[in-house]
């Protein structure tokens, strides 16, 4: 099959994804307690108000009859209206949708920037004491939890020495979005990239013992050149899977980074709609997050299939 | 050498006029409000919406009062209400009409002049709103406006509170027929007289206002704009305001105020509040239906203890429902404290002389809540009472409280008028407020006496001895367990000047000015 015919169908595959995720989120959202006009109406919800307030949204109707409209409206490429804002959940999906893209891809490059050359270092220079240091960073990055390594990156970075970057916030045009966004993909990093470096590292010695990479070697061939083509090309398909992996699971894990940073992305639209009980953003986002989950594995598949020419499109 | 010496005494007054007169005028500089600049106020809630008429949330109403204004307003004190779009008031046929005169030239942001048909069209509007808060006009029949400055109230009955439901921002005044738009798309962008107007809002992220020029207090506002962030981590709060990125953080935790107090650049202010917390005690639940039983709980509460521990010395243990800046508070209303051998005592009068179990309602990560629970097992276990918590989140807490899906909970108010009516109807009538006595089902007949006729005693006087007897009453029934009084708290950058924030929780931003 061709790359195209492929990816045709892995998008294709989409479509009953997203519906299955979207169905599930609707009745387990509706399986939680709390009420969303009670919520609303605060310390003055009384029996009368509540109601007169569920029955304007339709809650008030039978769960298969919500259902139904529900999915009519999905048809219609409808997400709903948001319970607490009153807009179109979809458009508050797509406002948030570019800041959270931006930490995912920021922080991905940032990990592969941080990774290749560490797993490198430490793969050529085995049980020397630079390994040694190497092999500590993920002891240490694993360690401590996002949340307090963003505090701590604000602290000295954001306030002392010199405010080099800003204490949260997205900035605004590309450039801002770079300095505004280097913290967050940064605390990002230091999460994943320790399980690249062990994942690369760990191929790259595998890799080393090669019988290729004697012949390279034996060839003449500089070591810099048996590194980046021999070596490391074959070395980085199994860390790109890692990766793939780790990315999917960030999809959904960005919103304790968003939080400590003030960005405005889809993983704190999402703690807030399940607060407020804001039944059709919470599916909104859900249906976002999986989307996007389906196509980072799909990138990766189709990434490995471009590294290892072994892999095959069926 | 005497000569000498007057001349040095001379020449050292001189120096020390010159001083103080130096320092007079740095003072005078200072306190001298200058034109522009903008804040950035970020707190832990996006606002809802503008539409003041059905909005209950704090971060929208806040808001919407810098845009939209009432005819009389709340004074400083939060206890009395000045006048504000009008000038005066006369009242007639028998305390049940209500005639305004409106202040002359006030126009709003668009240019229009504001008239007595602007303010008919929407009081007459916020009462109708039956999903908001329309229930506190109910008392008007209707109004009538026989000339452009002019505005005549009729009500259906005589009503005490009537000036301080038409301070509710609820009742803030808009132009006629929504400026020619509708309803919603008039909110999106609400017109009003007030300080600032609409710039602009990112829904989820930000609010922007921009000064009105149009304003009518001459001079006023000060800021070039005022931008609303939601910013929820608090850490992440106190370290803008730190780096200057915000100018003002709304309600740091308690557990830092000492902290932001002693940080250079920020200024950390407890503003008296209306916020009253409460131990609620639903009498559904047989054992706490028992006078004696809620009486125990009442004493067995350590308030000191909750005070120090969980408000870090920032609040007061409370003695009524009513907290001490609403009008007719009694400071003597008797509200039981914190004596185990008074609670052991009440006990063994009730009909649970052994004691019982019951369970606490926490709000999951809810840091006050879970601390003051611990605080109150122990207590309760002294006079045999077995608390277990349940957690939920706050949420699902909220709704069950409400729906009195529970036995011991946790809940708060703060007064939206400067009159104790609207609280003393939701926590003590139990059938005119709507909400089972603040969720908990008491019902005494003489306390919803003596509320209904507090309602129509229009001499202060006579109303204030009847709010007496009522606050000393409930106390003494310990319908809900009075627990704290706490403050409104704000960090803000030191080069803020005027930023006041009222016991209701409003604030006045046409003062605030950046130094």
């Amino acid at each position: 099959m061709s790359l195209t015919g492929y990816i045709a169908r892995r998008l294709l595959h989409l479509v009953p994804v997203a519906l299955g995720v979207t169905i599930l989120c609707f009745f387990l959202i509706h399986l939680v307690p709390g009420d969303p006009a009670r919520t609303i109406l605060g310390n003055q919800a009384t029996d009368q108000r509540v109601a007169l307030l569920r029955h304007t949204w339709g809650l008030d109707r039978p769960l298969p009859v919500q259902y139904e409209k529900f999915l009519a409206r999905i048809a219609h490429g409808d997400l709903g209206t948001s319970l607490f804002y009153n807009v179109s959940a979809g458009h508050l999906v797509l406002e948030r949708l570019p800041v959270t893209l931006w930490l995912i891809a920021f922080g991905t490059l940032l990990s592969v920037a941080i990774a290749v050359p560490l797993a490198l270092t430490a793969a050529t220079h085995r049980d020397k004491p630079s390994d040694h240091a190497v092999r500590a960073v993920p002891l240490v990055g694993l360690g401590f939890p996002p949340f307090w390594i963003g505090i701590v990156l604000l602290l000295v970075f954001g306030l002392h020495l010199g405010r080099l970057f800003p204490v949260g916030g997205y900035g605004s045009g590309f450039f801002g979005h770079v300095h505004s966004m280097f913290l967050p993909a940064l605390t990002v990093a230091f999460a994943i990239s320790p399980i690249l470096i062990r994942s690369l590292r760990a191929s790259l010695l595998e890799v080393f013992e090669s019988d290729y990479i004697t012949t390279a070697r034996s060839k003449g061939l500089p070591e810099r050149r048996v590194l980046a083509h021999h070596a490391l090309r074959n070395a980085v398909v199994s860390t790109v899977t890692v990766l793939g992996v780790n990315v999917g699971y960030l999809v959904g894990g960005t919103l304790v980074i968003e939080a400590v940073y003030a960005l405005p992305g889809l993983g704190q639209l999402m703690i807030n709609a399940i607060n407020q009980r804001d039944f059709p953003v919470v599916q909104a986002v859900t249906l976002a997050f999986a989307v996007m989950v389906v196509l980072v594995y799909l990138l990766t598949d189709v990434a490995h299939a471009l590294l290892d020419p072994r892999v095959r499109f069926d | 050498m005497t000569t000498a010496r007057s001349r040095l005494l001379f020449l050292a007054f001189l120096m020390a006029l010159f001083a103080l007169g130096a320092a007079a005028a740095l003072a005078a500089r200072a306190a001298t409000p200058k034109h522009g600049g903008s804040i950035t106020i970020a707190r832990i809630e996006d606002s809802q919406s503008f539409d003041k008429t059905n909005v209950f949330q704090n971060e929208s109403i806040w808001l919407a009062e810098q845009i939209m204004e009432p005819l009389y307003t709340v004074t400083p004190d939060g206890k009395h209400v000045k006048p504000w779009l009008a000038t005066s008031y006369k009242v007639s046929n028998g305390g049940k009409t209500y005639t305004f005169k409106l202040r002359p030239g006030v126009k709003f942001s668009n240019g229009k002049t504001m008239t007595s048909a602007d303010v008919k069209f929407s009081i007459d509007d916020a009462r109708v709103q039956s999903k908001g808060w329309g229930y506190l006009d109910a008392a008007i029949k209707n109004i009538t406006a026989p000339n452009p400055s002019t505005v005549v109230f009729n009500l259906k009955y005589q009503w005490a509170p009537f000036l301080a439901d038409i301070a509710l921002f609820a009742n803030g005044i808009i132009p006629n027929k929504f400026n020619g738009e509708s309803r919603a798309s008039f909110y999106k962008h609400p017109i009003g007289t007030g300080p600032f107007m609409w710039d602009k809002r990112v829904v989820g992220q930000s609010v922007t206002f921009k000064r009105n020029p149009l304003y009518w207090q001459k001079g006023k506002p000060y800021l070039d704009s005022v931008t609303w962030k939601f910013v929820t981590d608090e850490n992440t709060r106190e370290l803008q305001l730190r780096g200057n990125q915000i100018q003002v953080d709304e309600f740091p935790p308690f557990n830092s105020i000492s902290k932001l107090q002693n940080t250079p650049g920020v200024t950390m202010t407890l503003f008296p509040s209306t916020r009253t917390d409460y131990l609620d005690m639903n009498e559904k639940y047989p054992p706490l239906a028992d006078r004696h039983v809620r009486r125990a709980i009442s004493y067995a509460v350590d308030r000191q203890a909750i005070v120090k521990s969980v408000l870090f010395g920032h609040g007061k243990p409370a003695n009524s429902f009513l907290p001490p800046q609403v009008p007719f508070y009694d400071p003597e209303a008797g509200g039981l404290q914190y004596d185990i051998s008074k609670a052991k005592a009440e006990m063994a009068k009730s009909k649970y002389p052994k004691g019982f179990k019951a369970t606490l309602l926490v709000g999951a990560g809810a840091q006050v809540e879970a601390a003051m629970g611990q605080i109150l097992q122990n207590s309760l276990k002294q006079i045999g009472i077995d608390v277990t918590f349940k957690q939920e989140d706050t949420s699902t807490e909220f709704q069950d409280i409400q729906k009195q899906n529970y036995q011991l909970g946790f809940s708060y108010w703060t007064m939206d008028i400067a009159d104790p009516d609207e609280l003393v109807t939701f926590a003590v009538d139990i059938k005119g407020g709507g909400a089972h006595s603040f969720f908990t089902e008491y019902n005494n007949p003489t306390v919803v006496s003596l509320s209904h006729q507090a309602q129509r005693e229009t001499n202060p006087v006579k109303r204030a001895q009847l709010y007496n007897k009522l606050q000393r009453i409930a106390a003494g029934d310990a319908f809900l367990g009075f627990l704290y009084y706490s403050p409104f708290r704000y960090a803000y950058s030191s080069k803020l000047h005027g930023f006041f924030v009222y016991p209701l929780g409003n604030y006045h931003l046409e003062d605030a000015w950046l130094g």
